[in-house]
């Protein structure tokens, strides 16, 4: 919880990470699946003994390379670049957690590289089947690097038994890395991967000039990529959802929010488009390449390309959602607040638990509530929130016409964001059990405000001073001061 | 290859074999086969057409599901908005599916306007087609004017309000006209049945019938060719079936979603409640088709020469620019060069004028 935060205006830091991460998503996914494009074409080619296929993978694996190698990597860089500066308590867990699996992973990185490099620059320099070979270690490499990053990210969200209840690590990192959602997001993962190697190699194969024959078998060959996501997908999804945490699956299920625009959680809604994009993406594909292959032209080819982007973007933002609003599920929030802290920082106070909100709270003066206010809020909300303006989840929007008494009960109750209380409930039997449910309705969507009451006090004066009611109030107050230095300055001169 | 390809696959070819012992369905594949589209630099904006037709469809299947939980009465109809919009599993999607599509529909229909009016399409013999087309586009615009009190909220009251105030100050007949549409002095339940029963009956039938007209115009006469390609010695044609209608049909998938994914991502807002006796919301307007229009009026003087009503000479420009669309398939007959190129520029103005008057119409 003792580092810096990275303001950026506007669109908040979550966004830049967010938007690096989907670009290199989009690239990465294709560097594996057309791994396994790039095989299995070249052994078609191989088996038909046909030149002209080997010709058009050359052409492709020239793509392949500019765009993986040097738009992949660059990005992959980013990516490090904006976790550790907006959330570098979550960099410092993963590290820390997974660093035998990072280590794997770029030894992975580095040999698909490497053997991408090979398999390019000795196209045709080699026998056809040796050089079929290369392609098929490109792709079990590059797999490598699907497996071991696919274990990490599963693991921050359905963290299996590496956590106890109290948000206490109980299990090994192995718990966490082979957790119950491992497998499926694995198998979704490879056919999504499989449907963008698809769709990149219907946009090459879309620019083959003069010879219709190749160019419509290609087309065709192509688009039968996205097959097995539409024949497997959904059952892997399914499994998916069952391995998710309750709460999660009750968001997507349900599509409810108490806090959502409408009843209907923002979450719920660009899932539902992800459903729509992948529909969309299949629809598209029978329409277009599969069943019209000699209406199919480059413009169509890019329509599909920014239709796979959309999926990607949906898919991702929503696996992301799914954590919050937690950054490792149910061990650290996402301003870097570990779930078993709460206690203590609440009896200790916030400022004496945070190295850098601490020297920055010395420099203040002793009666400046509205500045140590504005630490507490750039230290425990500014991961996720904008302070003023029309930015991204900006307070000051959110906060809405609530005046002083509101905004200090808001506080009050987010304090207890993450008690569960006991509750009987008795079911159509006439059974009664005892669940338990959360205590406020931001429970699953916000962390719990922490600190001592006079800290969580000054919090609620700095809200209050950037909301629009105290906006206002600020500014009747200057224009009475302002036209009562008139009317002394006009009195003085009578 | 892609009829081929269907007839490959079992299970259709059973139903096709069924449905063609029953109706001549393969006999209408052959005529739709033999139709063709010409393949020119220009060919893009053929697919408005069909664009124009999903919203079509889109908008009568979202206006039929709203209307099973709709309440078309004063009182009731702001809480039944409510209710589709947050009680109802994926309510507020449909909601904003018609009201985006009400919206998108009216800008698609412009666009194949304009596209075709450029392409000289409402030359002989397709003037009928064209006037149909402006029919379409007018009977569009009166959808969007009823579909907007609907909801009843605030903006859409007062909206209407103004609307309606605005054609009642039409000489002569404006305030009969303006008696007529609201169903009393005021706007009321009176109003609402009127704006609901046109909504949901009249306009319907109208468009169906507007709609099946124009298409029968276009299998009469064709797809229409630009001057240029029609002097061309090579020319390129596709076949309407099946090669157009899959990319048509891609087309459709596409646009389809980009639409879900403007309606999800921003869903269409419902305001508070309407206040008849309450004062009418600071800079209210209509929407964004009707603005060029509406800041024509505001543009007049209060009296022109002394004697003419502001309001009446903005209508009478509105009117006259309106039917200058009408009557250039019988001004450009495509017989005089000058004439044609004339028609382009006007089109152009037309155009320019109706993006800059809506410019500042929102300002």
């Amino acid at each position: 919880m003792s580092y810096p935060v990275w303001e950026v205006p506007n669109i908040g830091n979550g966004w830049v990470i967010g938007l690096i991460a989907i670009f290199h998503v989009f690239i990465s996914h294709f560097a594996i699946g057309g791994g396994a494009f790039l095989a299995l074409t070249e052994t078609l080619a191989l088996k038909k003994n046909d030149d002209r296929i080997y010709d058009y993978i050359k052409k492709h694996s020239k793509f392949f390379l500019l765009l993986t190698t040097v738009l992949g990597a660059v990005s992959g860089v980013g990516i490090w670049w904006a976790i550790g500066l907006a959330n570098p308590s979550g960099t410092q867990v993963l590290i820390q957690n997974f660093g035998l699996f990072w280590g794997a992973e770029w030894v992975f990185f580095a040999a698909e590289l490497a053997t991408f490099l090979a398999y390019y620059y000795t196209m045709g320099k080699m026998d056809k089947k040796q050089h079929c070979t290369i392609a098929w270690i490109y792709f079990a490499i590059s797999f490598g690097t699907l497996f071991v990053i696919n274990g990490i990210l599963t693991g921050m969200l359905t963290n299996g038994g590496w956590l106890g209840a109290d948000g206490n690590i109980v299990g090994t990192v192995y718990d966490s890395f082979f957790n119950p959602a491992f497998w499926p997001a694995l198998f979704i993962r490879l056919f999504i991967m499989f449907a963008l190697a698809g769709i990149y190699a219907l946009l090459t194969a879309s620019t083959i000039k003069g010879a219709d024959d190749l160019k419509h078998y290609l087309l065709r060959y192509s688009a039968k990529w996205m097959l097995p996501g539409l024949i497997a997908g959904p059952l892997f999804l399914v499994w998916y959802l069952f391995t998710l945490p309750p709460a999660t699956q009750q968001v997507i299920l349900s599509g409810l929010s108490a806090i959502g625009e409408g009843n209907f959680s923002l979450m719920a809604k660009v899932i539902f488009l992800a459903i729509v994009c992948a529909t969309s993406l299949i629809g598209m594909v029978i329409v277009g390449p599969f069943l019209n292959p000699k209406g199919f032209n480059t413009t169509f080819a890019l329509i599909l390309l920014a239709s796979g982007f959309g999926f990607m973007f949906t898919e991702e933002w929503s696996r992301e959602m799914m954590r919050k609003p937690y950054v490792i599920y149910n061990y650290m929030y996402s301003n870097g607040l570990r779930k078993n802290q709460i206690a203590e920082v609440n009896a200790e106070g916030f400022f004496k638990n945070h190295a850098w909100a601490r020297a920055e709270s010395q420099t203040l003066a002793k009666e400046d509530d509205l500045g140590r206010g504005k630490l507490m809020f750039r230290y425990q909300c500014m991961s996720c929130h904008t302070a003023t303006g029309t930015g991204y989840r900006s307070m000051a929007r959110l906060l809405g016409e609530r005046d002083e008494n509101a905004i200090q009960n808001l506080i009050t109750l987010m304090k207890d964001n993450h008690v569960l209380v006991p509750e009987e409930v008795t079911d159509a039997d006439g059974n009664k059990t005892i669940v338990k449910k959360a205590k406020t309705p931001y429970n699953g969507y916000m962390p719990p405000v922490v600190g001592h009451q006079d800290e969580l006090d000054a919090l609620s004066k700095y809200l209050v001073s950037i909301s629009k009611k105290g906006m206002a109030t600020q500014e009747d107050a200057t224009a009475q001061t302002h036209m009562a230095s008139q009317s002394t300055s006009v009195t003085q001169k009578s | 290859m892609a009829f081929e390809t269907f007839k490959k696959l079992n299970l259709l070819k059973f139903g096709y074999d069924w449905l063609n012992q029953r109706v001549p369905l393969e006999a209408a594949i052959k005529f739709a086969g033999k139709k063709e589209v010409p393949v020119h630099q220009h060919s893009l904006w053929y697919y408005m057409g069909g664009i124009c037709m999903l919203f079509v469809v889109l908008q009568l299947v979202t206006g039929l599901l709203l209307m099973v939980h709709y309440v078309p009465t004063f009182e009731d109809a702001y809480q039944s908005v409510m209710n589709i919009n947050n009680k109802i599993p994926f309510g507020w999607l449909i909601r904003s599916m018609h009201s985006w599509g009400a919206n998108l529909f009216i800008a698609v229909l412009v666009i194949h306007m304009f596209s075709t009016y450029f392409m000289k399409a409402y030359r002989s013999p397709r003037e009928l087609t064209w006037f149909s087309g402006l029919g379409l586009i007018g009977l569009a615009m009166v959808f969007g004017f009823t579909g907007y009190l609907l909801p009843m909220d605030e903006i859409a009251f007062f909206a209407t309000k103004v609307g309606v105030d605005v054609a009642g100050s039409a000489p002569f007949v404006g305030e009969l006209v303006a008696y007529f549409v609201r169903g009393g002095e005021e706007i009321g339940q009176g109003t609402m049945s009127r704006f609901f029963l046109i909504h949901v009956c009249a306009l319907p039938a109208a468009l169906l019938g507007a709609l099946g007209l124009h298409l029968l115009l276009i299998q009469i006469h064709g797809i229409s060719e630009p001057e240029y390609f029609k002097k061309l010695s090579i020319k390129k044609y596709e076949k309407f079936f099946p090669d157009f209608i899959l990319n048509d049909m891609f087309i459709w998938v596409a646009v389809t979603l980009l639409f879900l994914g403007i309606v999800c991502i921003n869903p269409w807002p419902l305001g508070p409640t309407a206040d008849p006796a309450a004062a009418a919301p600071i800079g209210i307007r209509p929407e964004w088709y009707f603005l060029s229009q509406f800041q024509v009026l505001k543009m007049m003087p209060a009296k022109f020469l002394g004697f003419i009503e502001g309001e009446h000479l903005g209508m009478a420009i509105i009117g006259a620019a309106a039917s200058t669309m009408a009557l250039v398939p019988f001004l450009d007959t495509g017989k005089n060069p000058t004439v044609s190129k004339l028609a382009t520029v006007w089109g152009v103005v037309f155009l320019i004028a109706l993006a800059v008057l809506t410019y500042l119409g929102l300002q």
